[in-house]
């Protein structure tokens, strides 16, 4: 057997060619499966283990998002106009989508901190923590989003067909929220307040993204905002490749997906050549 | 001709031997570390905005803050060699450690190994409270990076060795510090290295334990080369076939175990500090001196303590400590042992005797003198570390006492 031989020496991870760090990245995530797995198994269960009602947890929280659904459906206070469908289950389905992203970005920005015992102690992939704190997220996520179809269901909201392209179509939301979350992982750990910056920052994009509100409103200067934020296209055209099985502008989706897949790779590439002069700060 | 390529061949394959052997080799490294957070940070920030538009940042040059935490750092490890690696606290022995294990880059230089590296740096890293025994060895084992196949294979070897039994499926929040330790040891050790690193594990865990952690070593040591870090040097003299001593950041000695141990207890000696004489009131203390700074091995030691009193007390207790440098005691002498009780007088008094067979191992020995009351434990004369000797003759062992 042929043995191989590890070489350590400094700004080492810079001789990889631009491309062929994506190759080896992928490679460790392939590799690791088995830490991805176990790793998610000991944050996703073990977080509910002193619970007596355990995972049932899970299904709590969305209910609660459900009632209010429901309480605003009943009081008929959200009527701003004809969206194709019940309003309420309009603003339901894009704050589950904004969600996502929200959850995409935090669980990407969390990649060395939920770490944080382990990487001074072991040398391993720690690629793994961004699919593993990816894994947790999307598995919460289907759990919410099962449940708020059949309330919808019940309500006699049918979505379309494009459901199934569902996940496709919202895979940019992957690429630019984790894109963005891994750079913030490592800045978080040499410049907090840059990191609360970002987040609060991503908090407030929310208003000039039309998910609560239609994107019908008067003023220009929010039209214009609309139109140049990115995340209209990406969380609009997956919300209504669920509503109405279409995206919404195609242009502007393809080219914010392009951006994206571009933020994705780049902050890819930078947490490969510099995470192991953050870990080494992360006292 | 003939015998000629035959040569060839040989001193081929010797060559060819030898670079199998060498599994670790340390080229000239340093890593810089910063003394101040806020520096340490904006350094960061610094270093990685340059990743972001591609340039490689100069780690060569120090800047402000900045020290040599490792300071051009060369040595080589070959399959069989158990490398002791020894220091004062805060020299350099986990940053060393981590660097080989590939958690820090470093900043000059350059690490090789061949093969696969085992490291227990932090004993039970990742170990969560609240999953059973079961379920953190597959975690631990995924974190070492062994296949869910290795893992399966070596589950039973790990509980046996661990000693983990009837508590496999309890939480492991509520193991015994040891029992963490035995679990985290036994599944570094499974993985079965090429380089193993061990951080300090012996130092908690019973003697049981320990009897077993120098049986997988000495079968590690078949397999691959170890680096064990340790500030028990009876348990360096034991285990390694060489020695590293780290001193602020750079090789104060790398050679053999004796020689290093013995720069290492040297480094530790507190020296005179501690060499004082505390008297009761009514003691007048004169002096304290034995026969010979330098004993041969087998020699005997007499000593002689003079001192004044103002009162008469019968049945005082003699006794004297023998401390080595690094204030381990080593050895004491009763008087009473020898059926020996003093009555001191007002006035001048000589206490003196000989202790036959001095048999220690080659160092240096600090003594003690104290006597006692009948009474009890208050102090007539304390005279600390006040005399010491140099052993030779002996060599130098394990333990203190050579029979």
């Amino acid at each position: 057997m042929a043995e191989t031989i590890i070489t350590y020496k400094p700004n080492q991870r810079h001789e990889l060619g631009f491309f062929k760090t994506w190759m080896v990245m992928a490679e460790n995530i392939v590799k690791s499966k088995e830490l991805i797995w176990q790793l998610f198994k000991r944050d996703f269960f073990a977080s509910y283990k002193k619970s007596f009602i355990g995972i049932t947890w899970m299904f709590l929280a969305p209910i609660m998002g459900i009632v209010s659904w429901v309480f605003l459906k009943k009081t008929g206070i959200l009527h701003p106009g004809d969206v194709g469908i019940p309003y309420p289950a309009y603003v339901l389905i894009g704050t589950s989508i904004w969600g996502l992203f929200m959850g995409f970005y935090g669980s990407a920005r969390a990649t060395l901190s939920a770490g944080s015992s382990l990487v001074m102690q072991v040398n391993y992939p720690h690629e793994a923590l961004l699919f593993k704190q990816t894994a947790q997220h999307l598995a919460a996520f289907l759990i919410t989003f099962a449940m708020n179809i059949v309330v919808l269901l019940i309500f006699k909201v049918i979505p379309s067909w494009g459901i199934i392209l569902f996940p496709v179509v919202a895979l940019p939301l992957f690429f630019l929220g984790a894109g963005i979350g891994l750079v913030l992982s490592m800045v978080s750990v040499v410049a907090v307040d840059i990191n609360k910056v970002v987040t609060m920052g991503l908090g407030l994009l929310m208003w000039i993204t039309p998910v609560i509100y239609s994107d019908n409103v008067k003023s220009p200067i929010v039209q214009i905002l609309i139109k140049w934020n990115p995340l209209t296209y990406l969380v609009c055209s997956a919300r209504d490749v669920i509503i109405y099985g279409r995206l919404y502008s195609p242009p502007g989706y393809f080219i914010c997906t392009g951006l994206s897949l571009l933020v994705f790779m780049i902050a890819w590439r930078l947490f490969y050549v510099s995470e192991g002069k953050v870990i080494e700060r992360m006292v | 001709m003939t015998i000629l390529t035959h040569t060839c061949i040989e001193s081929a394959q010797d060559e060819r031997r030898g670079e199998k052997d060498v599994i670790l080799s340390v080229k000239n490294i340093s890593k810089k570390f910063c003394k101040t957070l806020r520096r340490s940070m904006a350094y960061g920030i610094i270093d990685l905005s340059k990743n972001l538009v591609g340039i490689k940042p100069d780690s060569t040059q120090l800047r402000r803050d900045e020290f040599w935490a490792l300071d051009n750092i060369k040595f080589e490890l070959r399959r069989g060699e158990v490398l002791g690696l020894i220091g004062v606290n805060g020299s350099g022995k986990t940053t060393l450690l981590r660097l080989l294990a590939g958690i820090f880059p470093p900043d000059k230089g350059e690490i090789s190994i061949k093969g696969r590296t085992g490291a227990l740096i932090a004993v039970g890293a990742g170990f969560h409270p609240h999953m059973t025994g079961r379920e953190n060895i597959r975690l631990n084992s995924a974190i070492l990076g062994m296949s869910r196949m290795e893992i399966d294979s070596k589950f039973q070897d790990i509980v046996d060795f661990a000693e983990i039994g009837t508590f496999l499926d309890s939480p492991v929040g509520t193991y015994s510090s040891g029992m963490r330790v035995r679990l985290g040891f036994s599944i570094a050790t499974a993985i079965q290295p090429d380089l193993l690193l061990l951080d300090e594990i012996l130092a908690v865990g019973d003697r049981k334990f320990i009897a077993k952690c120098y049986n997988r070593i000495g079968n590690a040591r078949a397999r691959g080369a170890t680096i064990f870090v340790s500030h028990n040097m009876s348990q360096i003299n034991r285990i390694c076939t060489s020695v590293l001593l780290l001193h602020q950041g750079k090789i104060a000695f790398y050679g053999s175990t004796n020689e290093g141990v013995q720069l290492y207890n040297s480094l530790c000696s507190l020296g005179n500090t501690e060499r004082f004489v505390h008297t009761a009131p009514e003691i007048r203390f004169d002096d304290f001196r034995i026969s010979s700074e330098k004993l041969d091995w087998r020699d005997d030691l007499s000593f002689q303590v003079k001192f004044a009193s103002t009162v008469d007390i019968e049945n005082c207790r003699a006794r004297m400590v023998i401390v080595d440098e690094t204030g381990q005691n080593v050895a004491e002498w009763q008087g009473r042992n020898h059926g020996k009780t003093y009555n001191i007088k007002r006035g001048e008094n000589v206490i003196e005797d000989r202790i036959p067979n001095i048999s220690f191992r080659d160092s240096k020995y600090y003594l003690t003198f104290v006597l006692n009351p009948p009474d009890g434990f208050s102090y007539l004369i304390l005279a600390n570390r006040y005399c010491s000797f140099i052993m030779t003759g002996c060599g130098y062992g394990v333990t203190d006492h050579q029979l």
